[in-house]
């Protein structure tokens, strides 16, 4: 009779397991097959403007290699000679030696224009660059700010659960439209070669800054 | 029977309780929120801590007077009056304070000001976006000089006796005006028989002052030089050099972005990036600093987080007949004074 009884609790034991694995793989597949539409229809992208160019970039994507890559807005670049994207802080020299490079792997390239000034042009290299951001806290310190990072939907594998995004300590990451995937920088008119931040208000803004600078204080601290 | 269902159930709730006891560990070990950092090398951090640090010995200047704030919420440029008034422009508006701080005056304008100068007589000159407008010191409209174009963002202006020079960004050229507005000449275009290389301006920052010898000075802040220049248009010298490592020279990609001449003749130049307001002689030997980035913004090194941040306006310099030094804080919109420490 007690054996019996406990035939009927195992019996009931895997009916019931069965039954919460059934559940839970329908609701989870529910669940996946509605964000699939939802991720169909936006992508993930880094917004310039909030971006601080913490690295995190480089090393949080799942795939081996970042699909982040720095882009460069020509329209905003100073062309300059000396850019502080390029070079290092204590360049030797100013000339494209890689000792004076401030790319751990090289991916900017620097060409003369001719003219009788001395503008320079300065292209990405994509499949060196990793998208740590480096040449970025360089042109936006001394230059006009028109290096940046953007997730690069060529490699992209749009995951429901960006790791990157997660991982972004200014919450730059957002879900934009699949139609308009770039977030780029714009030319100010007025001021020439400034950054858009137009369409943040106040409070975010104040919240950016917040942010950004809590996490400047740990990597100065670190 | 029962021996073999209660192990079953044991190893059933062994194993979940193993299945759990990961999921823990993994969630506590694995960095998801990117608070451990990027775990880069050290060939991927970025540090100006140590350029940005300025010997004590080099500076010559004292903040005695807390700031005067300027209630702008974007502060753009600053001017002296002969009188010692503080001018101010920002905000769709010229302010002006007394040594004291005290807010004396306001003329209201109808757009965002870029620039100014007070003349010996008192009139007031506005650079706007595209055009210069005189004002009495009553704030009447005195005049609307021409406009000077689509792509001109006019970012400096100075005042003689007969002549108003005018710099434009934009064009990267200097306009001389006389001071009923009619343009004079264009100076500082590429010119091969006059040995001029031109403007380099990679960003909005172009500043001009007239010098006590007569002759205009001119930033060529892609170069990292500041040049004479006659009336005429000519070039007669120029002095500047680049480093980021060196105090002497001028750091970045283009600096300086503002400077003023004292009365001895001396410049004071400010630079941005690496924020430094320094002093230079007539010839161009520096002689000392005023205030670096720790002074002015309480950091040594970076001073900035955000691209909003780093973007936003160079500070500017002014002077007056005490050699006392104006700086303009555009980031807090603010006026610090610093004056001369007293050899002993």
């Amino acid at each position: 009779m007690t054996e019996n009884k406990n035939d009927i609790n195992r019996r009931h034991f895997l009916r019931s397991s069965l039954w919460a694995a059934g559940l839970t793989g329908l609701g989870a597949a529910a669940g996946f097959l509605s964000r699939k539409t939802h991720a169909r229809n936006t992508v993930w992208q880094i917004d310039p403007e909030i971006c601080v160019a913490c690295g995190n970039c480089a090393t949080y994507c799942v795939l081996e290699e970042s699909a982040v890559k720095c882009v460069h807005a020509h329209a905003i670049c100073g062309y300059c000679r000396i850019c502080f994207g390029f070079f290092g802080p204590e360049p030797a020299d100013i000339n494209e030696a890689a000792e004076n490079q401030l790319c751990p792997t090289g991916a900017i390239i620097r060409k003369y224009m001719k003219d009788d000034h001395p503008y320079y042009e300065y292209t990405i290299d994509e499949p060196l660059c990793m998208g740590c951001g480096k040449c970025v806290l360089g042109c936006n310190t001394f230059g006009n700010g028109s290096l940046f990072l953007q997730v690069r939907h060529d490699r992209c594998l749009n995951c429901n659960e960006c790791s990157i995004a997660a991982a972004c300590p200014s919450g730059a990451y957002k879900r934009v439209p699949a139609d308009k995937p770039y977030l780029l920088k714009k030319v100010d008119t007025v001021r020439n070669s400034e950054t858009d931040q137009t369409h943040l208000s106040k409070k975010e803004k104040r919240m950016i800054s917040k942010k950004a600078r809590r996490f400047s204080n740990g990597v100065d601290s670190a | 029977m029962k021996t073999r269902l209660g192990t079953t159930n044991i190893k059933i709730l062994v194993a979940v309780f193993i299945a759990i006891a990961i999921g823990v560990v993994a969630i506590v070990k694995l960095d998801t929120t990117g608070k451990k950092g990027s775990g880069l090398g050290e060939e991927f951090t970025y540090d100006l801590e140590k350029l940005g640090i300025i010997d004590p010995n080099l500076i010559l200047y004292k903040e005695p007077a807390p700031a005067i704030d300027t209630g702008f919420s974007e502060s753009q440029s600053i001017a002296v009056a002969p009188d010692g008034s503080i001018y101010i422009a920002g905000d769709k508006a010229i302010r002006f304070f007394a040594e004291s701080g005290n807010l004396l005056g306001e003329i209201k304008l109808a757009d965002m000001p870029m620039c100014l100068t007070v003349a010996g007589d008192g009139k007031i000159y506005v650079g706007m976006k595209d055009h210069v407008e005189i004002y009495d010191g009553q704030g009447k409209r005195l005049a609307t000089w021409q406009n000077l174009g689509n792509d001109a963002v006019l970012t400096s202006i100075d005042v003689s006796k007969n002549d108003v020079f005018v710099a434009d960004a934009g064009n990267r050229i200097v306009y001389h005006f006389n001071t009923t507005g009619n343009l004079i000449n264009r100076i500082g275009g590429k010119d091969k028989d006059k040995k001029i290389s031109g403007f380099f301006i990679p960003s909005p920052h172009f500043d001009l002052a007239i010098g006590n010898d007569g002759l205009l000075r001119v930033a060529n802040p892609g170069n990292h030089r500041i040049e004479a220049y006659t009336s005429e248009g000519d070039l007669e010298f120029s002095w500047g050099t680049f480093s980021n490592v060196n105090i002497e020279g001028f750091c970045g990609c283009c600096n300086p972005v503002n400077f003023a001449i004292l009365a001895d003749k001396s410049f004071v130049t400010c630079e941005k990036g690496l924020v430094r307001v320094k002093i230079y002689d007539q010839d161009g030997v520096f002689t000392g600093v005023v205030a670096g980035s720790k002074q002015l913004t309480g950091k040594a090194g970076r001073i900035c987080s955000t691209p909003a941040e780093c973007q936003s306006r160079a500070f500017d310099v002014a002077v007056d007949a005490h050699e006392r030094i104006f700086v303009l804080d555009t980031n807090k919109n603010v006026v610090r004074i610093f004056t001369k420490i007293k050899e002993e």
